[in-house]
């Protein structure tokens, strides 16, 4: 919703007022929801982030405003904090190298055969109805030790005798862009399958080659989608924890926010720190998204 | 990358036995034509007659099945449209949404690495009288300023061969009279050559130094717009430019300068000259503005046909003129234009009369219409709706 | 410390001593509950504040029968088909339908889920669990399991006497063991046809990133303690050991060396060979090799020693199906039952006169060391001592930045 805010200018029109008290009763379950599901937890988190562990009940916390707890978690896990976003937009830039294409070939190519264009969206979504955690366990298997993948890579000298892969950057980086594509694919495609392809016309007839086109036209007017995908992919990439974890894809060398919030929270019991975690997390992620959206709401991104 | 010159003049264009064909359909059979440099080319045709496949076939959107394409007397058939000294006028505009006026404008100039690509653009924008809104978006625009808008994005190029693919399709009658001249003047202007696709015959008369009128495919007829009007060749041209009365019968006299039809027991005469086949059935006719009113049965004089006595059967007062339907027996009804020299019509609904015109006014076709008598074609707003040739 | 005779038994006798050396004691609680009222107040509206005063449900286990029973993976007889034999059994007596929830994978992330119901007196989704002694013991002391009625469990007394009086639990009124186990070595036979003998043999550069240990942090860092001459079940040991084990533990995972840090899911890896040798529980492999179909995975208690500990059935508060959880321990309680199920988990089983009943299951079972372990190689395993909360906290967050890589 903050989001949608800032993406671009408000609209201040203000409605009849006549109207405004049906609104406000269509907007009740909203703000209702809101208030239940996300305002009154994060003050709880908040609360939680700045209390101190009991001095007489083991595994308890008394309320305090220890902020300390803030500049302990940033100093001990700012590698991890950094490794969440580094490997977020790694996922988000390859899951776009990926999609794009695609979505282009599913939305803009395959329109005179919406047959296979039907196929090709099912062929997207599928992976959707199975579990999130089942595929990547799959990957786990395909990419493991005495795995086919890694005997072939071994074989062609890619990877060195010692090398594997799982628990290793590349596999979570791997099981990050393979697990968000549908989510970069899917706004691709809804703002692709409405391209005007005669305003790729006009740039052919304007002098502009395939790649000129591309770069000038194509992309700018696919931009809603890209920014859309990007962020759908990049908000949960940064906060996943089941790629890095060690029960999946990853290792102690690779691991996310995530995986350290999860740890504080369910093995150490350090609850002000997860939540702090947690809290740290989300306004990175508010500022580098708001950021993101404000520059590419204005038309001289590219 | 982009071949060809970009001549201060432009260049002519040659089609040499181009055919176009899709799945299912032929859209250009066997088209060739020419069109020579610096002049005001229109194609006209009703919707599916293969005029904007002809264009984009120019442009380089359609590769053609078979034939050629010469820009300048340079076969362009293989090359891709950026690669092409053409720019096209797009029926929708295709202004780039994302852009400003001025770099919509610009875009040719700046991909084809031309100095100075601004000042140029809104020198082009000072054409159309668009330069104050050079910031604006094209969405901010009303639809007249976006066709100039477009017109400017093609004509600063300075391209060999300017293509406009109904441009003024989407503006309401009086933005497009005023459009229409501006585009001549325009085209004056600058010198190039415009090649220009409608299907408002109109439009096409007003604006064309030689028109083309296309119709499954293939040119039924070119010429001047003088030239096509008064002497159509075709019961095509002679119905989709203007109306015309048109008469089938066998021919029952031919003199050294003339032929004689007849029409149900009635003569009518037609000029060899004028007609394009002088044996067997044809079918003869006469444009409604050329016949003359009469109440009463004239006395027969040579180098004028006669047929009536019909029955006026409806009144339509235009201002200018007044129509008036006759019904003549065996004959069917027949458009008459009298042009209102006296207040009120000249004949009253169900009066009986007479109609006349001169033998040099007639004309013979080279094919036979299907049924004889004034046939009323679709004026261009009703083919409007109706258009959509463009093919993806 | 009340010195007592030790039992004769050599695994009784050493599940007593570590029993013994349990520091939470009721008076630690007490002490907790005495605190100022302001905190009494606070804890009043703070989940799990204090010693909780909490009633557990009527019990409806005379018309509802059901019972879902929360346990580790590969820790029950299993078919081919993937029922549980003695379990099924136990339905056909009963009539109490039984469902075996594989929910415990580690202790702490188990109770990390269930806490907050815990705290509220709730229904956690589990009429009994079982939870090693250490979270046993944290469970109990804080109010969050209900008194067993020993009148319904009759088969207690086929309960070696002796562990009746562990000193978390003193007269086994909240909890009973289930099995116990080790912690030691296991192999795949096929990359590593020598096997393993020590800790640091994990350490061979051949194993670099093959190697897997385990997140139950008494078990890893028992054994690297072991083997760096730390008696882990005496007093005598504290921060400087400890952080000494943990910069072993450090070097390996920071070199590689080192690729998993799980719980019962390290199965998965041995199977798909990501490891090829990791710090395991003892009957586990049994299991495994069962999966896989042959001996294919070897263990082995290190020669500086293995960890000893023993998972014990709860029945958690909230639970309204206590006599039903008291059926199913006592069929469990059966010296044939705990037999049969023992010779497929080959866990260590607390039940006297299942040797015997062994005997006319499978006779050279009754001697194998993991279920039926005699004196000597008793002697190579012990317990890790209990830790006091502070040393809880601290060594669990040094040993989870280990795998955080933080």
């Amino acid at each position: 919703m903050a989001i949608a805010a800032l993406a671009g200018p408000t609209v201040t029109q203000e409605a009849p007022r006549k109207k405004s008290r049906i609104a406000l009763v269509l907007l009740l379950p909203g703000i209702f929801y809101l208030v239940l599901f996300f305002i009154v937890p994060f003050i709880s988190l908040v609360i939680t982030s700045l209390q101190v562990p009991s001095e007489t009940n083991f595994g308890q916390f008394d309320t305090a405003f220890n902020w300390q707890t803030y500049v302990d978690v940033v100093g001990q896990y700012s590698t991890q904090i950094l490794r969440s976003f580094f490997f977020a937009l790694l996922a988000t830039v390859f899951a776009l190298l990926f999609s794009y294409p695609l979505a282009y070939f599913i939305g803009v190519k395959a329109r005179r055969w919406p047959l296979l264009q039907g196929l090709m969206l099912v062929l997207v979504i599928a992976p959707f109805f199975i579990s999130f955690l089942l595929r990547t366990l799959a990957w786990k298997q395909i990419l493991s030790d005495e795995g086919f993948v890694v005997s072939a890579l071994k074989a062609l000298s890619v990877l060195g005798p010692q090398d594997h892969i799982t628990g290793t950057p590349v596999a979570v980086v791997f099981g990050l862009t393979y697990n968000f594509i549908p989510f970069m694919c899917l706004p691709l495609y809804t703002t692709l399958e409405r391209l005007d392809v005669r305003y790729l016309e006009a740039s052919n007839d304007l002098y502009a080659g395939p790649f000129a086109t591309f770069r000038k036209v194509t992309i700018p007017l696919s931009l809603p989608g890209i920014v859309s995908g990007t962020l759908l992919t990049f908000i949960p990439a940064a906060g996943d924890y089941v790629n890095a974890s060690s029960e999946f894809l990853g290792g102690s060398s690779s691991t996310m926010m995530g995986n350290v919030i999860q740890s504080n929270f369910l093995v150490q019991l350090n609850y002000p720190a997860a939540a702090a975690l947690s809290i740290i997390l989300m306004a990175i992620i508010l500022v580098i998204v708001s950021a993101y959206v404000r520059r590419s709401g204005t038309d001289d991104l590219l | 990358m982009v071949a060809g010159s970009f001549a201060e003049a432009g260049a002519d264009l040659e089609l040499v036995g181009l055919h176009k064909r899709f799945p299912g359909f032929t859209a250009i059979d066997d088209l060739s034509l020419t069109v020579p440099a610096g002049s005001f080319f229109a194609l006209l045709g009703p919707s599916g007659c293969g005029k904007t496949t002809t264009l984009r076939l120019v442009a380089g959107l359609e590769e053609p099945t078979s034939g050629q394409v010469l820009i300048g007397g340079k076969d362009v058939t293989g090359m891709k449209p950026f690669q092409r000294p053409v720019n096209t006028v797009f029926q929708s505009y295709a202004l780039f949404p994302h852009m400003t006026v001025i770099e919509n404008v610009a875009f040719g100039l700046r991909r084809r690495k031309v100095g100075d690509p601004v000042g140029k653009a809104h020198e082009a924008l000072r054409l159309v009288e668009l330069d104050h809104l050079a910031a604006r978006k094209p969405l901010q625009l009303s639809g007249g300023q976006q066709q100039r808008v477009a017109l400017a994005r093609a004509v600063v190029n300075r391209p060999a061969l300017l293509l406009l693919d109904e441009p003024l399709g989407a503006l309401d009658l009086k933005l497009r009279r005023q459009m229409q001249l501006e585009l001549k003047t325009i085209q004056t202007e600058v010198g190039l050559t415009f090649v220009h696709v409608t299907h408002d015959q109109e439009e096409a008369m007003t604006m064309a130094d030689t028109v083309a009128v296309m119709n499954k495919g293939a040119i039924e007829q070119m010429g001047a717009p003088e030239e096509l009007y008064e002497l159509p060749k075709t019961v095509f041209v002679a119905n989709f430019l203007g109306q015309s009365n048109l008469f089938t019968g066998p021919v029952v006299e031919s003199t050294a300068d003339t032929i004689a039809v007849d029409i149900a027991g009635t003569r009518i005469v037609v000029p060899n000259s004028r007609a394009q086949v002088h044996t067997g059935t044809v079918t003869v006719g006469v444009r409604p503005e050329k016949l003359s009113l009469l109440m009463e049965n004239p006395v027969a004089v040579a180098g004028q046909n006669v047929i009536g006595p019909g029955r006026v059967i409806d009144v339509s007062f235009s201002g200018v003129s007044t129509q008036y339907i006759v019904e003549v027996p065996r004959l069917g009804s027949m458009v008459c234009f009298a042009q209102n020299m006296v207040f009120g019509p000249v004949a009253n609904l169900g009066a009986q009369v007479w109609l006349s015109w001169m033998v040099d006014h007639g004309f013979g076709l080279a094919d036979v219409a299907e049924q004889a008598g004034a046939k009323q074609i679709g004026t261009a707003e009703d083919l409007t709706a109706l258009d959509s040739e463009a093919v993806v | 410390m009340n010195k007592r005779q030790l039992p004769e038994d050599p695994m009784i006798r050493r599940l007593v001593q570590q029993a013994r050396q349990s520091q939470v004691t009721r008076r630690t609680v007490l002490a907790g509950a005495g605190a100022s009222a302001a905190a009494l107040a606070l804890a009043a509206c703070t989940p799990g504040g204090s010693k909780p005063k909490f009633t557990s449900p009527a019990d409806t286990s005379a018309t509802d029968k059901t019972l879902t029973w929360a346990n580790w993976a590969l820790y029950l007889d299993q078919d081919a088909d993937g029922k549980y034999p003695t379990l099924v059994e136990f339905e056909k007596q009963s009539g109490i339908k039984v469902k075996y929830d594989v929910a415990v994978d580690d202790n702490n992330t188990y109770y990390a889920k269930v806490k907050d119901q815990l705290a509220l007196g709730q229904d956690i989704g589990a009429d009994t669990v079982c939870l090693t002694d250490w979270m046993a013991s944290r469970l109990i002391n804080l109010g969050y399991t209900q008194k067993l009625d020993h009148a319904k469990i009759p088969n207690i007394k086929n309960l070696n006497p002796n562990l009746r009086n562990v000193d978390f639990d003193k007269g086994r009124n909240y909890s009973l063991p289930w099995q116990s186990g080790f912690a030691g070595l296991a192999w795949n036979k096929d990359k590593i046809p020598n096997g393993l003998k020590q800790v640091s043999d994990l350490w061979d550069p051949a194993l670099k990133g093959r190697v897997g240990v385990l997140s139950e942090m008494r078990d890893t860092m028992g054994l690297i303690m072991l083997e760096q001459g730390v008696d882990i079940s005496s007093k005598g040991w504290g921060d400087a050991e400890f952080t000494k084990a943990i910069d072993e533990f450090q070097k390996q995972v920071k070199s590689g060396q080192i690729r998993n840090i799980k719980g019962n899911s390290y199965a998965d890896d041995l199977k798909n060979e990501d490891t090829l040798a990791a710090i395991v529980w003892s009957g586990d492999v049994t299991s495994i090799n069962a999966e896989v179909g042959s001996e294919k995975f070897g263990f082995a208690i290190p020669e500086t020693g293995g960890t000893l500990w023993s998972d014990n059935y709860l029945i958690p508060i909230g639970s309204p199906r206590k006599a039903n959880a008291e059926k199913l321990i006592n069929y469990y309680y059966d010296p044939t039952v705990a037999a049969t199920v023992a010779a497929y988990v080959n866990y260590i089983t607390p039940v006297a006169g299942a040797k015997e009943a062994m005997q006319s299951i499978d006779p050279t079972l009754a001697e194998n060391q993991l279920i039926f372990p005699n004196e000597s190689t008793l002697a190579t395993v012990k317990g890790f001592r209990t830790l006091t909360n502070a040393e809880q906290s601290k060594y669990s967050a040094q040993f989870e930045a280990v795998g955080l890589g933080a």
